[in-house]
């Protein structure tokens, strides 16, 4: 246990969560207000905010048949376009949501002997996560469209 | 005088968020969730200005009272902006899971919030959080009317929370006699300093396996609906499994972190987060909600709480009335 505040002892896997979730927030946040302010400046961007601001009553689907024609799934629609501003700020989104696993993997790697029971917790966690990542890609037909 | 000072900038940023709703209701031409935007004959950049000023008072109001700035987000927007149902719980979603992000790390580092308490309800909550995000999309997908049908849930959902939160009595600190077995083998205990003590107070988890089923429905519904879940969450963790309510918050907005997170992904794999809209929501909640932290300390509750609701009922009476007119029943 570590000392907090002259007071409390706080675990050291719920410190190292806390860091990790710290550090990835903010590289997120920096990245997607950057690239977001320059998306809504006029830089080079994958959608229109005209046509977008047009269209955005539609359900997500048919939006982006007006919009784009294209059928959206998994992540390459801004991966693959990643020197435009708006997709550049969707990776800064995609830091944030990786905040959490992050701080996930850091704190496993403390957790230690003691705690046997949260290893395996921690683990089906990280699994879960994982597997929220991939569906998308690996079950595209599922949910939907 | 800072409390009247305080109530002042409550009842400002009130009329502020009235005025702008009305504002942008009127220029729609009511209605929300159709062609508004182009009815509006409002400039494209308008509606990034507009954004940031609703959320950046709702950034105000929400920490007072609470509840994450999605709960108001969502049901607001989807009364009065003209934004697709997909696109509102997206951003919704979005926003309730920077404000966690931003919050957990201080209150895990004071020994408020407890990763431990967290990681067993997580496991399952996670997974019906995904599959909330799941049906949500594909209902309005999948349906030509589905959309007021998640409208009108939604309505439903709120009127609910309101309920929840008129009758609910927080606990301070409840006092557990005795563990059950399963919080027992985990050592899910704690403890933080209390400033306005002066004492460090220990806690104990109880209950768990009953608050595990709670939180599978809790994660559902969130995910559906892009909500924090910040309302049902503390509920659950402080009532039925003996948190104090500190902890009981605290640890709440790290089991947002985790659950929201997950649920974004379906989100962004189907587009349903545009920077457009979720630039200037993020932005506007963070700087406001930083004020409204600070008013937090010299706010009445009561006060707080009787301004929320009043927003909550508002919002739900418009959702299921907008979503019954959009299946022409009314």
């Amino acid at each position: 246990m570590e000392k907090k505040n002259d007071q409390v002892y706080v675990d050291p896997i719920n410190l190292i969560f806390a860091k990790a979730m710290e550090i990835v927030t903010w590289i997120g946040l920096v990245f997607m207000i950057i690239f977001g302010v320059l998306y809504l400046a006029g830089l080079p961007s994958f959608v229109n905010m005209k046509v977008a601001i047009a269209n955005w009553h539609l359900p997500v689907g048919h939006f982006w048949e007006e919009v784009k024609s294209v059928h959206i799934h998994g992540y390459h629609w801004f991966l693959g376009n990643i020197h435009l501003m708006d997709c550049l700020s969707m990776v800064g989104i995609c830091i944030l949501a990786l905040a959490p696993f992050a701080s996930l993997v850091a704190a496993l790697s403390k957790v230690g002997g003691q705690h046997k029971a949260f290893v395996f917790l921690f683990l089906i966690l990280i699994v879960e996560f994982v597997f929220a990542i991939l569906k998308p890609i690996i079950m595209p037909g599922v949910g939907g469209h | 005088m800072k409390r009247w000072r305080s109530k002042g900038i409550l009842v400002l940023a009130s009329v502020v968020l009235v005025v702008l709703l009305t504002f942008v209701f009127w220029k729609t031409g009511f209605c929300a969730g159709e062609a508004g935007a182009e009815k509006s004959g409002l400039a494209w950049w308008m509606w990034p200005i507009i954004l940031f000023l609703f959320t950046f008072v709702i950034g105000i109001i929400a920490p007072l009272s609470g509840v994450g700035g999605g709960v108001l987000f969502v049901p607001l927007s989807t009364a009065f902006f003209p934004f697709s149902v997909d696109f509102i719980r997206g951003t919704g979603l979005i926003m309730a899971l920077t404000s966690a992000l931003s919050s957990a790390p201080q209150f895990i580092r004071k020994g408020l919030a407890n990763i431990k308490v967290m990681a067993p309800v997580v496991c399952v909550s996670m997974v019906t959080s995904i599959l909330g995000g799941i049906v949500g999309l594909w209902i309005t997908n999948a349906f030509p009317s589905g959309k007021y049908y998640i409208t009108i849930a939604l309505g439903v959902v709120l009127l609910i929370i309101f309920v929840v939160m008129l009758t609910s009595k927080r606990v301070e600190f409840p006092e557990v006699k005795e563990q059950d077995g399963l919080s027992k083998a985990l050592g899910l205990t704690g403890a933080w300093y209390e400033p306005t003590m002066g004492k460090v107070v220990e806690y104990k988890i109880t209950r768990l396996p009953i608050g595990i089923f709670f939180f599978a429905l809790v994660g559902f519904i969130a995910g559906m609906f892009g909500l924090g879940a910040g309302w049902a969450n503390v509920p659950v963790l402080n009532l039925i499994m003996g948190a104090p309510i500190k902890v009981a918050v605290a640890t709440s907005m790290t089991i947002i972190t985790i659950n929201d997170a997950a649920a974004a992904w379906i989100y962004l794999a189907k587009g349903a987060v545009l920077p457009l809209i979720v630039v200037p929501s993020v932005l506007g909640i963070s700087i406001g909600a930083r004020i409204g932290a600070k008013l937090a300390v010299k706010a009445k509750p009561a006060f707080v709480k009787i301004l929320v609701m009043g927003i909550m009922l508002l919002a739900a009476a418009l959702n299921i009335i907008k979503g019954l007119k959009g299946l022409h029943i009314i």
